[in-house]
């Protein structure tokens, strides 16, 4: 290790948020991209 | 297998101005590297590896998507299939005549290099090794997605999309290498990065050839 | 009704109760521990750490074997909300309660996102491998759905590794990127799957593409360990720094809970978008209701 590194707490939020809003922007791209393949399938029948 | 081959290297005597194209587009690659680095004698010597493979790596897409091209154009992959060889056996024929032809490709910016990068050497034979082994990494996998993208719609921008991250660990190795035979090896890692370039053509000339026939199955 | 029940419970209770014997030997004698009591049977912490890990991954892949990918989303969603809740009691944990590390300070909390996530990518990725070789084997439309869900997820998770990455180097290094071979090969992983997907796309025959695209993942999945040692050697002489390294004992409770979190997000994501695959793929493969239309019920 290079040596202490102080402060850092910016980088931590920025980490934790980028990871938080790409599991729930692509989850509900997930959700929205079932939804919307279900009611294509059920109008073909 | 030797008269598929034959086949092959035939198809490319006849189609030899073609190899004069591929082989402007690599010099003029080289070229214009040195463009994008600036005229300074000592770091395009240091980086005239890089430049060398990367030249021949872009010219390798169009020999790779050139080899399949008659058949796509006269429909002659299912006639070739229908004939009782062993697909595996096409498959071979063709890398090894793209093997050939990038190795000739290499051959020929070799000197390109040397005048534009002062990147000289006396260790010929080594080179020369370096670029069979290096050129047949590209060789097994870029035949075997140019037999894959030869029959889909936008085949120029998927055979380097697929074939480029593939090919980093023959890319690094090949580069190391030959700037290790330029610039001097004080480290004596030359037998290393010829073993990974070694099992990596070992490992994909042969997964390549046991795949492909489910590649071109009907 | 009982009979679809007892399958019901047949099919999930051997991956609940490997995932209880995960939580047990992650989780119970962990916290046990800490007020001296002893219920790991004896066994060695890594051996207990390794049983741990291997019950939770077999537990949670095995709701994706018996997953059926043309019911409704129950399964997944299930798993979805149980990610969410053990992802935030993690982060929870990491952020707030487990003390600031002796060299990185506040910045060695990025490790309990940056290495669970790192598991599971690599984890998709094998999954993805793993449906590719079972469809080339049995041609069973259900193993190319889930491998184009894998695919997918773990470029998804490739990406955010390099995002999380370079919020970690930049305070650390002082570069956005710093060429650690894990990071590295991740980024050549990325490009390589996502050219998977594009192959993907541009291929209209669903027997041709699924055919494809399983060929074209075994040969990238092999390339893995090849360029991770390329990248590692060429690295070798600069690399001065270490790379982001493990965490040490006191810390593995936040990673514990995060990595069996983002697990259960991983797998619910790849049985969400298995489904959206499966659903092209019926429609594809279904005779045109113009055929239908005309020759009726003969078809």
């Amino acid at each position: 290790m290079t040596g202490n590194v102080t402060g850092g707490w910016n980088f931590v939020v920025a980490a934790y948020a980028v990871t938080a809003a790409v599991f729930v922007l692509y989850g509900v791209s997930l959700i929205t991209r079932l939804r919307d393949a279900r009611s294509r399938a059920a109008e073909e029948r | 297998m030797i008269a598929a081959l034959r086949k092959e290297l035939l198809l490319q005597w006849r189609t030899r101005a073609q190899f004069m194209a591929v082989f402007v587009f690599g010099a003029s690659a080289l070229l214009l590297f040195s463009f994008a680095v600036g005229p300074n004698a000592e770091i395009l010597r240091q980086f005239s590896a890089g430049f060398m493979w990367l030249g021949l790596l872009l010219s390798s897409t169009l020999t790779l998507a050139e080899s399949f091209h008659a058949e796509m154009e006269n429909r002659a992959l299912e006639g070739l299939l229908l004939l009782p060889v062993n697909p595996r056996t096409i498959y071979y024929g063709k890398a090894i005549a793209n093997w050939l032809q990038l190795v000739l490709l290499g051959f020929a910016l070799v000197p390109v290099m040397v005048i534009l990068y002062d990147a000289g050497t006396t260790k010929l034979p080594q080179l020369a090794l370096v670029i069979m082994l290096g050129t047949a990494g590209l060789s097994a996998p870029g035949t075997l997605y140019a037999a894959m993208t030869s029959q889909v719609r936008s085949r120029q921008t998927l055979l380097p999309l697929l074939l480029f991250p593939l090919i980093v660990p023959a890319l690094l190795a090949s580069v190391k290498l030959t700037s290790l035979i330029i610039l001097g090896d004080p480290m004596g890692q030359l037998s290393a990065w010829m073993k990974l370039l070694t099992a990596f053509d070992a490992i994909y000339w042969s997964l390549c050839g046991l795949l492909f026939d489910r590649v071109v199955e009907e | 009704m009982s009979t679809t029940k007892s399958l019901f419970v047949r099919r999930y209770v051997p991956g609940l109760v490997l995932l209880a014997i995960g939580a047990y030997f992650g989780f119970v004698v962990a916290l046990a521990e800490f007020n001296n009591i002893n219920l790991g049977f004896g066994l060695a912490t890594g051996l207990q750490a390794a049983i741990a890990a291997i019950a939770a991954v077999a537990g949670t892949i095995s709701f994706l074997i018996v997953d059926d990918v043309e019911t409704s989303a129950k399964g997944p969603n299930i798993l979805l909300v149980a990610g969410i809740i053990c992802f935030l009691i993690g982060s929870y944990i990491g952020l707030f309660v487990a003390p600031p590390e002796q060299h990185m300070g506040e910045v060695q909390r990025i490790m309990y996102v940056h290495v669970p996530t790192a598991w599971n990518a690599l984890l998709a990725m094998t999954v993805a491998f793993a449906s590719a070789v079972v469809f080339l084997f049995k041609s069973d439309w259900k193993w190319d759905a889930v491998m184009e869900g894998s695919i997918e997820v773990g470029v998804v998770f490739a990406f955010l590794l390099c995002a999380q990455g370079s919020i970690w180097a930049k305070p650390t290094w002082n570069v956005w990127w710093d060429w650690d071979p894990r990071l590295t090969t991740t980024a050549v992983l990325l490009f390589a799957f996502l050219g998977i997907l594009a192959l993907r796309r541009f291929v209209e025959d669903p027997v041709k593409r699924g055919i494809w695209s399983s060929v074209a993942t075994i040969i990238a999945y092999v390339d893995v360990p090849i360029v991770y040692f390329s990248v590692k050697w060429w690295n070798s002489l600069h690399q001065t720094q270490s790379s982001p390294g493990t965490v040490s004992k006191q810390f593995y409770l936040p990673l514990r809970a995060n990595a069996i979190g983002i697990l259960f997000l991983m797998t619910a994501f790849i049985m969400l978008r298995a489904r959206i695959s499966a659903l092209r793929l019926k429609q594809e493969l279904a005779p045109p209701p113009l055929v239908e239309a005309q020759l009726g019920e003969v078809v």
